[in-house]
């Protein structure tokens, strides 16, 4: 039990430091993945501000064709010089607008000419009625009033919540000369502008003006949800350092996994608090079973390719296979022990379970079957079959020379023991060693210390089964038709121990033998005297010190043994007999009729 | 009330082009035709049109385009000269028909009280004109001819709250009393104005592109002096209007430019 406990425990620890481990690696990945993140947002922040800055050249040298076309710079010529410009002016120079607009390979939204005033003279793709045309100009602004001072540049407006992206050029008549009016080119940031953004950086992008998204664009996989989270973050920018001081913003992480920069745009949008923020969700995992959940296919075959899976299947295995060894071991295989054993005690095979034959609990629970065999036994249960001699005694040799098996019968013939009936007594029980069990009123009991024990010497268990195997005659076991004695409670382990040496050799209580002729010669002590002879010549044959065993000693021993057994049995004198037993020298005590 | 055009010169072709705008094309009519009329009948009405050149315009630069070029300023991403164009050219200088304010003061005493609000419109990043200098208790109309809304204010709060004016629509303000007041836009960062209270104001005019202006005025001594961005720029110029002829030239020109900001170009 001990070993698959120590099992569990260690599977228990690896299990709980598996799993500290993985949530620890997942806070490392989760980390990581927010660097990655931060990093990237950088990169994106970057590529956008560069998209932008191309664009606005591309766009700038888009506008070239317009500026030199002819029908242009006649238009804006004539428009400068005059107090009020003419319909037939304007509406020349706006159809030269519209065609060149259409032709242009960069599309703008809007193109719009003003003469040197900065007056519009015409314009494509803006809807205003022709009296709000004539009243508008252009010409306040820095982008087209550079242009009319001869300057190429970009610019960012902010028209009633839209970004317009402008660049202007300035119309010359001839070279050298003033400007006689400009062009400006302005594209509408829109989501069309912005999944462009997106195509050309693969970054998810969101322009943002007067407080609010005013277009997006996000790759595959963003969550538009994601860009809501930006626009609800807008209202932090008033207050965020960087992005009111530099521009940019350092990455905001929003929520638990989306990072953000906000970045604002050069041009008049730049004091106006318009910009764009490029988000970034962080390769994340929320726990680790998600992990599963975020692999994709080549992760998973990356994994199941590589040899890592076939160490996981080989330490799986390993650990099953060793917690199921166990299990077997500790409880498979002692059940079906007991389950045989049982069997066999159903079958009626056996009269008692042997506790020394299992192992753990069972153990104790034989012993505690045992014990109420024997209750129901007392209070008058059935009799009792023989008991096997040679599974209580072990082997027993067929012709023992010196001991009372070796005593004929009646007929010559030793009966055969199977057919005897006998009174088994309990092997060694797991609560304590065997005991003697008293088998009349007569017998010592345990509180006067004249109890007789047999195992307390670790000697094989005896039984009094041993009676039915014994090559006696039927009438000591039909002399006894009461049931055996109720157990007594063992004494502590320790009092036998001190009670008699350990030198002396422990007595086994044999069944018993016939009774001997009368022979009022016999000596006891000299009979002793003999077995302490022979005991001591065995012990020396199997390599057992001698020393300590004097014959006083054993001569107590074997008193005190003889005491218990007469006053149990009523018999008339006890032999002894030597054996070996598992390889040390060994008494066997048999009452004498 | 009709909006007085009197922020610009009264002849000249920068009436039309910095002044009322469509809304006023019947009252441009009867302007033109007012011009028209003999200079018997201005003397008639005692006035004449006093004719004179801006001198050293070339100094006056606009501040609000020349801060917009510093890259500080993160107004662009790109921003090179065109070639093409003259290198003089490319100095900054300020429009002069909208933002050099020639005005005409009496010597001494206040000048009459305005009836008629002075006009002044809101469009493409600027108002027309940009400095504009009146008599005390002026009434000033603001009328935006943007379509999207914009929303002026006057620098250090002298009166001026700020206030969203939807496009076409107009806004009226008085200047509280003498002083420079300088007008803004939160939704146009490059518009800057100023109006100037000066109490001895009796007529402004504009000046074109090259710097010919001209004012009418009645009969009597007045002091010439040109404000840009708000401020008094040059040297006074005292001139004498006669009854006769209906239009007199200068024969000096206005100095505009020897302590104008030099913001470079």
């Amino acid at each position: 039990m001990l070993l698959s406990r120590f099992w569990y425990g260690i599977l228990a620890i690896t299990l709980g430091v598996s799993v500290f481990i993985l949530f620890v690696a997942v806070q490392m990945y989760n980390r990581t993945g927010k660097a990655a993140m931060s990093d990237s947002l950088s990169s994106d922040s970057s590529a956008v501000d560069w998209f932008l800055r191309d664009d606005a050249r591309r766009r700038s040298s888009a506008l070239i064709n317009i500026a030199l076309s002819p029908e242009v710079s006649a238009g804006l010529a004539k428009a400068s010089g005059d107090a009020k410009i003419d319909d037939d002016t304007r509406s020349k120079t706006g159809a030269a607008l519209r065609k060149l607009g259409e032709e242009s390979e960069i599309k703008f939204d809007h193109l719009i000419a003003v003469d040197a005033g900065g007056r519009v003279v015409a314009m494509w793709g803006f809807e205003r009625s022709r009296k709000e045309v004539e009243a508008w100009e252009l010409g306040g602004y820095a982008s087209v009033a550079d242009a009319l001072h001869g300057w190429i540049r970009d610019d960012a407006w902010v028209w009633k919540g839209s970004i317009l992206r402008v660049v202007t050029r300035p119309v010359e008549k001839e070279a050298g000369g003033e400007p006689i009016g400009a062009i400006i080119g302005a594209k509408i940031v829109d989501d069309t502008f912005a999944r462009e953004v997106t195509k050309r950086t693969g970054a998810a992008i969101a322009f943002f003006a007067d407080g609010a998204r005013v277009a997006s664009g996000a790759p595959e996989g963003f969550y538009k949800s994601s860009l809501d989270e930006i626009t609800r973050d807008l209202k932090h920018l008033d207050t965020n350092k960087d992005y009111q001081e530099k521009g940019r913003s350092e990455v905001r992480v929003i929520g638990e996994h989306l990072g953000v920069v906000y970045a604002r745009l050069p041009g008049e949008a730049w004091d106006l608090g318009a910009g764009y923020a490029v988000g970034r969700v962080a390769v994340s995992v929320n726990s680790p079973l998600d992990v599963l959940n975020r692999a994709d296919k080549s992760d998973q075959e990356s994994v199941t390719s590589s040899k890592t899976v076939i160490f996981v299947i080989l330490g799986a295995l390993l650990v099953a296979g060793i917690g199921l060894f166990l299990t077997y071991l500790e409880y498979t295989k002692p059940l079906a022990a007991f389950r045989r054993e049982a069997e066999r005690l159903a079958k009626g095979e056996i009269d008692m379970l042997q506790p020394s034959h299992f192992r753990g609990a069972y153990k104790k629970i034989a012993a505690d079957l045992n014990d109420g065999i024997e209750k129901v036994a007392v209070k008058g249960g059935a009799p009792r079959k023989a008991a096997d001699l040679e599974q209580v005694l072990g082997p027993i040799p067929a012709q023992p020379r010196m001991s009372a098996f070796s005593v004929p019968g009646p007929g010559g013939t030793p009966p055969d023991s199977a057919s005897r009936p006998s009174f088994p007594r309990p092997p060694v029980s797991d609560r304590g060693p065997p005991r003697l069990r008293n088998s009349g009123p007569g017998a010592p009991s345990a509180d006067s210390g004249e109890q007789v024990r047999f195992s307390d010497f670790q000697m094989p268990a005896v039984n009094e089964s041993g009676r039915a195997a014994a090559p006696i005659s039927e009438e000591p076991a039909k002399a006894r038709p009461q049931p055996p004695p109720p157990p007594k409670r063992p004494p502590p382990p320790g009092a036998a121990a001190a009670a008699l040496p350990q030198e002396v050799a422990p007595v086994a209580e044999a069944s018993f033998v016939a009774a001997l002729p009368a022979d009022d010669s016999f000596d006891e002590v000299e009979d002793w005297r003999r077995v302490y002879e022979e005991f001591v010549a065995v012990k020396r044959q199997c390599g057992e010190p001698t020393a300590p065993l004097t014959f006083e000693r054993f001569k107590g021993t074997l008193q005190r043994n003889k005491d218990a057994l007469v006053a149990r049995h009523n018999c008339a004198r006890v032999k002894f007999t030597v054996y070996i037993k598992e390889g040390k020298a060994a008494l066997k005590a048999s009452p004498v009729k | 009330m009709d909006p007085k055009k009197a922020c610009f010169p009264a002849k000249g072709s920068e009436t039309t082009r910095g002044g009322s705008g469509a809304r006023l094309a019947p009252r441009l009519g009867i302007l033109v035709a007012l011009l028209a009329l003999p200079s018997a009948a201005l003397a008639a009405a005692n006035v004449v049109t006093v004719k004179g050149k801006a001198s050293g315009t070339a100094k006056l630069m606009n501040p609000a385009w020349n801060e917009a070029k510093d890259p500080k300023s993160h107004r662009f991403t790109f921003r090179e000269p065109s070639l093409t164009v003259r290198q003089d050219v490319r100095n900054l200088t300020g429009y002069l028909p909208k933002e050099l304010c020639i005005v005409a003061m009496v010597p001494d005493g206040k000048g009459p009280a305005p009836k008629v609000p002075l006009r002044v419109t809101i469009a493409g990043g600027r108002t027309s004109p940009v400095t504009l200098v009146v008599a005390e208790g002026q009434q000033i109309q603001f009328e935006n001819l943007d379509h999207f809304p914009h929303k002026l204010y006057d620098v250090g709060a002298k009166g001026f709250a700020v206030a969203e004016t939807q496009g076409g629509k107009s806004r009226s303000w008085t200047p509280p009393g003498p002083g420079k007041y300088e007008i803004r836009d939160q939704t146009t960062p490059s518009l800057r104005s100023w109006i100037v209270v000066e109490p001895r104001t009796v007529g402004v005019g504009y000046p074109d592109r090259k710097g010919d202006f001209a004012i009418d005025l009645e009969p009597g001594k007045y002091k010439l002096r040109g404000y840009f961005n708000g401020a008094p720029v040059g040297t006074e110029l005292e001139v004498v209007v006669t009854p006769f002829p209906g239009e007199q030239p200068l024969k000096a020109p206005l100095l505009v430019g020897d302590n104008a900001p030099s913001t470079g170009g």
